[in-house]
């Protein structure tokens, strides 16, 4: 009898989280816009720091340019990040202050790929098409998107898991290219292909441990 | 007959006084609703460790604690008073049991049980949303669990305790706490600009014992470089590890405080 007014009232409480994660995930996914014209400087690229992103906040990206450019969405774990700023204060210690993913990543590949130069000449270097290829070559893995070049982009994208996003946009003409970059982010409660499974788990094993329960309850009552 | 039976038929007695079909129900849906629909994890550059942090602060933001303050203060101040107010106590204390383990059988009901709820409800939200937080940064998660559910959670739960054994009445232990939760939020936003007209970090300091996770906040917003302007006390990990342990020996102190109260002083 105890036995099943405990597990009955497990079951209910699985029941009800398991209602509230399938309600949460029919919440519509909002969307803030940003964003802007740069020049790209010829043989150049840039690095746009979009913050931490996860299964919750995704984003679509648009970029349009007068001429052919290239993009890749790159995304790495604030772990690896971490890493990484801790080697530049190690090999650089004039930079041993508080640096933002968008200089870090270039650094890295600057350092990475011309070991020998010192501060200053890595700092003139480092956004240079070259040390980007070399440098997304050796982080093969952090590459989320990499389409051919072109002059009109667009992806929609949401991580698995926790990453700090960033947008490469490469110039490899010999001329400066105007770029109009448009961030739109989007943010859901929760990820409706992450919840649903779990919650249809919790609502089944929540259901029949709660039925023995109810019964009882209803016998209970109109025994009384 | 063991000390166990008649432990278990007070546990057994607690729990269903406090989650009284669909209380229970009502508090699961609401932490898992308030828990996703109020996290953000869209956060602006930082360590790996402070993203941690504010992914599991986001997680049991504000609402999310309040509604389980409300749970305990409704099970400790509500739940306590009404067995001193309507008798209940007396027919407890003619159970063989020593006074301690009555209390004890009531506070793991009221508090252990909402406790569960609370952190399996957060770790199993955690774990769906970002699992590779919780195997990257466990240290992190538990730090900041533990700096959440010691203030306001069970410094409140631990206090208000020991005024529903002065007060014997349930209603008033339940805004006695309530009242005391609230002065604790208005003091928290009092507090840094005190420490900024006096000069002194001492009041952020003080502070930090009632409220460890003010200390593991500055600690970890302090990993994003010009977040503070220099001159801002900012507390080392060691120091931080020795505010929570010196908030928990406050817990402790009070719950001792109330159990030796209702072991020799409490008279029904």
């Amino acid at each position: 009898m105890r036995w099943i007014t405990l597990l009955g009232r497990i079951g209910t409480v699985m029941l009800m989280v398991g209602l509230a994660l399938i309600l949460a995930s029919l919440i519509a996914p909002t969307s803030e816009y940003s964003g802007f014209p740069e020049s790209i400087s010829p043989e150049e690229y840039r690095v746009v720091d979009l913050g931490i992103y996860s299964s919750q906040t995704g984003c679509q990206i648009s970029v349009e340019s007068a001429d052919n450019i290239s993009v890749y969405l790159l995304g790495v774990s604030p772990v690896e990040l971490d890493n990484w700023t801790a080697q530049i204060g190690e090999a650089y210690p004039g930079l041993d202050f508080w640096l933002p993913p968008s200089l870090v990543v270039p650094l890295i590949f600057a350092s990475e790929a011309y070991p020998n130069l010192n501060e200053t000449q890595i700092m003139d270097i480092m956004s240079d098409v070259a040390v980007l290829d070399k440098g997304l070559q050796a982080h093969p893995e952090i590459i989320l998107w990499g389409p051919p070049p072109s002059s009109t982009f667009s992806y929609e994208f949401s991580p698995a898991e926790v990453l700090n996003i960033m947008v490469i946009i490469a110039n490899r003409s010999p001329d400066a290219v105007d770029v109009k970059t448009r961030i739109s982010e989007l943010t859901a409660v929760v990820p409706k292909e992450r919840v649903m499974l779990p919650a249809l788990l919790l609502i089944s094993i929540g259901i029949a441990l709660a039925i023995p329960w109810f019964i009882l309850r209803k016998v209970k009552k109109s025994t009384l | 007959m063991g000390k166990g039976r008649p432990f278990l038929e007070i546990f057994t007695y607690a729990l269903d006084e406090d989650y009284r079909f669909p209380i229970l129900e009502i508090f699961a849906f609401l932490f898992a609703l308030g828990m996703f629909v109020f996290a953000n994890f869209a956060s602006y550059p930082q360590s790996g460790e402070a993203v941690a942090y504010f992914m599991v602060s986001t997680l049991g933001g504000f609402l999310i604690l309040f509604i389980f303050v409300i749970l305990v203060l409704k099970n400790v101040a509500y739940g306590l008073g009404s067995d001193l107010e309507r008798g209940v106590m007396q027919t407890l204390f003619s159970y063989p049991l020593k006074r301690r383990y009555i209390l004890t059988a009531k506070l793991l009901s009221g508090l252990g049980v909402a406790l569960l709820l609370f952190l399996g409800i957060q770790i199993f939200g955690l774990f769906l949303l970002a699992p590779d937080v919780i195997l990257t940064y466990p240290r992190t998660v538990f730090l900041t669990y533990a700096a959440q559910v010691c203030s306001p959670a069970l410094l409140l739960a631990g206090l208000v305790l020991f005024f529903t054994l002065r007060v014997k009445r349930a209603g008033l232990a339940f805004v006695i706490g309530f009242v005391l939760f609230l002065a604790g939020l208005i003091i928290s936003g009092f507090v840094p600009s005190i420490a900024y007209r006096t000069g002194s970090h001492l009041p952020l300091q003080i502070w930090a014992v009632f409220d460890p996770n003010s200390a593991l906040q500055t600690y970890y917003s302090n990993m994003t470089a010009g977040y503070f302007p220099p001159g801002t006390w900012v507390p080392s990990f060691s120091e931080v590890l020795l505010y929570l342990g010196a908030g928990y020996l406050l817990v402790a102190v009070l719950f001792v405080v109330g159990y030796a109260y209702f072991d020799r002083r409490l008279e029904i």
